[in-house]
């Protein structure tokens, strides 16, 4: 088999990338600290500051850990999405289902201002947020859910997820519309996306539930294989599909609900990495793009990462901006390049 | 669309152009005297009948100000005078458009001519709100977009407004339809007495320059007192200030209103180094870097309590000046329908704020003393 | 698998659709049965029913009345996991874009037997190996499915089919669009597997002289019968001059195939 040299060849790519970037990832920020400290801080020994040691642990690692744990969860979503509908311009969020948790999002946002300050305090801390971006998140997915029950055709369901982003943004529209400059601020820094600040307790948590979503993903690469001649060919070989559809949108609605609630809707990732995978590994087998998607991501994100806060300026860029930034180039150069046949 | 563009940009200029041929070639008969002192953006030149008031920055890097003529009863004005803005003075019924001003209003005893305001849940003032829950004043827009017809329809005498830029179509139609807009420019003042002083803009519309100038000397005197004493403090507490929007850390520019109050008010404040009058914007590393050990934090932005500090992002606990509790808010003090009185009242009365922040800063100074505008959190 | 035992009957069927309002029966009282090692070739013309009829025989659509029994048993009561053991398809339909090479799409037939992850065991392997044997594919292997000619790709399809296993295999319209050479190897293929690996072949086809020579048993379609029968009682029948409306098409008994007069 060809590919399986370069198969064995870009996974160990992949791992070293992953390996390095998640340590420049934490070693690099606004503030300078040298690589010392940063391996004693993770190590539990001396620092020069105590401010550094705080950073390091509390502050990049975390962030580290989000970026790794949303660029997996978001491109295997994508992956899954891809295949499921046989478009190439499809997202993990294609369901409709980040534009649900915008919309959750935007009401509290605006409601805090109608509501006493009391009751608008609990909607704005973090967990009245994580809230609401969960509760939108999974009302479009009952909604989707309710209506692949009744359709046959998976193209129709597709039409449906973008008709339900629509619907969404548009009321999110009217609600922005509506709001004072502050809320506006707030909601729209929501929608860039943000890897940093959460606390332990919700990484955990992040873990936990995109580990649910990838081990999900997993029973579904088999009949995604079988998928790739086609829904007839699939059923005759023993496919469920039915319930093989219902375990890829669950799955990929656990991926993209709960990195949407922690972080923001982040945007591209989900749409690029597949494609990457497939243009380096040049194969359609599900099991081999799974890890192939997993572990782009991962590399992808963490690189967007450091990106945000790059070392030497003050201020903190927005995930979103830089995603779609490296993105689109990324995807056109591979694209060219195959054209020119370098990755024949 | 380019074109489109090219084209009104020209139109523009061409029109700009007119504008300058219309100032007068002659000065005013008699030769009138500024007689503000801090502000600078305010001129008031006093005539016998009449009173020439000049915003010479309505906004910032504005490319020119504003001059209206508040004309007395029976008073003639000068021709060369005649293509300014006038209007008749005392008002009548007034709109005016910020929190800020409605303190001036108060101080001058004529907030009976309020009329309308947009967006009256902001005003924390008692005997104003009194009067919005009468239905004596309107609500004349939603946040900071003003009603059109809102205002087209209680037709005030005047309409006190601010503008961020030249572009102002509410404003423009506003103006068409004959109502008189004036432009304030009291936010881009940055002197703690600059701010005050605009009480005689309004002092000027209403014919009470007098009461205006004696209001502003009161306050004038008290801050100068206030300034002197904080002159007389032993340390130099190290502040930090504002906090985190998203990932973004606003901090105030050593330029800015609220960082020469801390100048003035005897504190070392970490960021009073970086030049201009609004905020930078710094990442949580940046920050926790320096102002890790700074001794007192104000002005966490909206935060109330510790907790819903911490709840919002538990960075904050990481900050000495948190763990010992020295956190000053201004945002608890509230009106009925939440607007902040900071905001509100501060602006008139840097007198407060800089006893405010001294008593926080060197407690030692003012035994005894009750905060107006900055609480401690718990 | 004796050759000759029946592994698949349909008895008074009736094929159709059925709608809210009406229902459009397409063909009824159909009784047919398909025996191991035998090739059989379904003929129609085009609309007659071919496709539904196919449909209904693997249960991907309902039958109106009567019943299809596939090793004695309804065949709507078989999972799908269970038919897919039973019974494998050739379809016509052009493949979705992807990047699999021959051998993966082979190899797909064997799903029905793979764990959860799909990872092929010796047997698995063995069975592939068969297929690929049996329908002279094994050079193909490294190629991606996209890169070979038409009459290649039937091949490879084919070794799916068989790499799945199955007793009864039913493929739809398998030469249209290959040129006789292809047509003829494809179909010398069918009746090996037939003859030699027991398998039954069901095929619809438009070659009616092909089929005429190679086929065990001809299912005629009409627009008034569905008939099944040997070549020859087929013929001696006379019931190919009744499969066109067009009076200019003429069976010919002796030379075993139409002309045009």
């Amino acid at each position: 088999m060809p590919n399986k040299r370069l198969h064995i060849t870009l996974f160990t790519l992949l791992g070293i990338a992953l390996i390095v970037l998640f340590i420049a990832n934490i070693s690099l920020g606004s503030v300078k600290i040298p690589l010392n400290d940063v391996v004693q801080s993770l190590t539990g020994g001396e620092v020069s500051k105590t401010s550094w040691k705080y950073i390091i642990v509390n502050y990049r690692l975390p962030k580290a850990l989000t970026a790794l744990l949303a660029g997996m969860g978001l491109s295997i979503g994508g992956l899954l999405m891809q295949t499921l509908f046989r478009n190439p311009l499809a997202g993990p969020d294609v369901l409709g289902l980040n534009s649900g948790a915008s919309l959750g999002v935007a009401f509290v946002i605006l409601a805090s201002g109608i509501l006493p300050a009391a009751l608008a305090g609990i909607f704005l801390s973090p967990y009245g947020i994580v809230l609401a971006s969960v509760t939108g998140s999974f009302a479009v997915l009952l909604a989707v859910l309710a209506v692949a029950q009744r359709l046959r055709d998976t193209m129709a369901i597709l039409i449906i997820g973008l008709m339900f982003t629509s619907f969404t943004g548009a009321i999110v529209g009217v609600l922005t519309y509506f709001s004072t400059a502050e809320q506006l601020q707030k909601y729209t820094f929501w929608a860039l996306g943000s890897l940093g600040n959460l606390p332990w307790n919700s990484i955990v948590l992040l873990c936990i539930v995109v580990f649910a979503g990838l081990l999900m993903a997993v029973i579904t690469l088999k009949p995604l294989d079988a998928l790739l001649l086609g829904e007839r060919y699939a059923k005759s070989m023993g496919v469920n599909f039915k319930r093989t559809r219902f375990i890829i949108i669950l799955s990929t609605s656990l991926l993209t609900g709960c990195i949407t609630a922690f972080a923001g809707p982040i945007a591209f990732i989900g749409l690029v990495v597949p494609h990457m995978a497939k243009l380096f590994f040049k194969t359609s087998s599900h099991k081999i793009l799974f890890w192939a998607t997993l572990l782009t991501g991962g590399v992808l994100m963490l690189l967007c990462d450091i990106f945000t806060q790059l070392p030497g300026s003050s201020f903190v860029l927005p995930i979103n901006a830089i995603t779609s930034i490296i993105g689109a180039p990324v995807v056109i150069a591979l694209l060219l390049g195959k054209r020119k046949g370098i990755f024949n | 669309m380019r074109k489109l563009s090219l084209l009104l940009i020209i139109f523009f200029l061409a029109f700009a152009g007119c504008k300058t041929d219309v100032k007068p070639a002659t000065a005013p008969t008699e030769k009138a005297v500024n007689t503000v002192k801090y502000a600078k953006g305010l001129q008031i030149y006093n005539y016998k009948n009449f009173t020439v008031v000049k915003v010479t920055e309505p906004w910032p890097d504005a490319k020119e100000g504003f001059t209206y003529v508040m004309q007395h009863k029976g008073a003639v004005v000068p021709d060369s005078l005649k293509n300014s803005i006038i209007i008749h003075v005392p008002l009548k019924s007034i709109v005016v458009t910020s929190t800020t001003h409605i303190p001036s209003l108060e101080m001058l005893g004529v907030e009976n001519t309020l009329t309308g305001f947009p967006g009256t849940d902001y005003i924390s003032s008692i005997n104003t709100r009194a009067r919005i829950d009468a239905g004596k004043v309107k609500e004349a827009g939603a946040n900071e977009s003003l009603n059109t017809e809102a205002i087209l329809e209680l037709a005030p005498d005047a309409i006190v407004a601010f503008g961020i830029n030249s572009t102002n179509k509410t404003l423009n139609s506003l103006q068409q339809s004959g109502l008189k807009v004036l432009y304030n420019g009291d936010w881009t003042e940055q002197s703690p007495l600059g701010k005050a002083e605009w009480i005689k803009f309004f002092g000027a519309l209403y014919d009470k320059e007098k009461e205006a100038n004696e209001l502003f000397n009161t306050v004038e005197k008290d801050y100068t007192e206030a300034l002197k004493l904080a002159q007389k403090a032993t340390g130099k507490p190290t502040v930090m200030a504002g906090a985190l929007f998203q990932d973004q850390w606003y901090m105030p520019q050593g330029g800015s209103w609220g960082a020469l109050f801390l100048k003035d008010a005897g504190a070392r404040y970490l960021w009073e180094s970086s030049a201009g009058t609004g905020s930078i914007s710094l990442s949580f590393e940046t920050v926790l870097e320096k102002a890790e050990n700074a001794d007192i934090w104000i002005g966490p932005s909206q935060f109330t309590s510790l907790k819903e500090m911490t709840d919002t992002n538990p960075h904050y606990a990481q900050f000495k000046s948190f763990k010992n509790k020295q956190v000053y808010s201004y945002s608890t003090k509230k009106g009925a329908t939440g607007g902040l009185l900071y905001f509100e009242l501060a602006p008139n009365r840097p007198d407060l704020v800089l006893k405010d922040l001294i008593n926080i800063l060197h407690p030692d100074l003012l035994p005894g003393y009750q905060s107006h505008f900055f609480e401690k959190l718990k | 698998m004796e050759n000759g035992k029946i592994i698949m009957q349909a008895s008074n069927l009736d094929i159709g659709y059925k709608t809210r309002n009406h229902t459009n029966a397409i063909a009824t009282n159909i009784n047919l049965s398909l025996k191991h090692g035998t090739l059989t070739a379904l003929i129609g013309a085009n609309g007659v029913g071919k496709s539904t009829l196919l449909r209904t025989l693997t249960g991907i659509q309902k039958p109106l009345a009567g019943s299809v029994l596939l090793n004695e048993r309804e065949i709507g009561d078989y999972t799908t996991a269970e038919l897919a053991q039973n019974l494998s398809v050739v379809l016509t339909e052009s493949l979705p874009p992807s990047n699999l090479t021959v051998y993966e799409l082979i190899a797909l037939g064997r799903q029905p037997y793979t764990n959860w992850a799909g990872s092929l065991s010796g047997d698995d392997n063995h069975k592939i190996s068969q297929a690929l044997a049996l329908t002279h594919t094994k050079q193909l292997l490294d190629k991606k499915h996209f890169e070979i000619s038409d009459g290649q790709l039937q091949k490879v399809l084919i070794a799916r089919a068989l790499a799945q296993d199955t007793p009864l295999i039913i493929l739809d319209e398998p030469t249209t669009h290959l040129d006789l050479q292809h047509k003829v190897s494809v179909l010398k293929l069918l009746k090996n597997l037939a003859e030699d690996q027991g398998k039954c072949i069901l095929y619809s086809t438009h070659d009616l002289d092909l089929a005429l020579q190679l086929s065990d048993e001809i299912i005629v379609m009409t627009e008034s019968v569905v008939v099944q029968d040997t070549p020859k009682n087929c013929i001696q029948s006379k019931i190919f001059n009744t499969l066109f409306s067009d009076d200019a098409i003429v069976f010919d008994s002796v030379s075993g195939r139409f002309i045009i007069t």
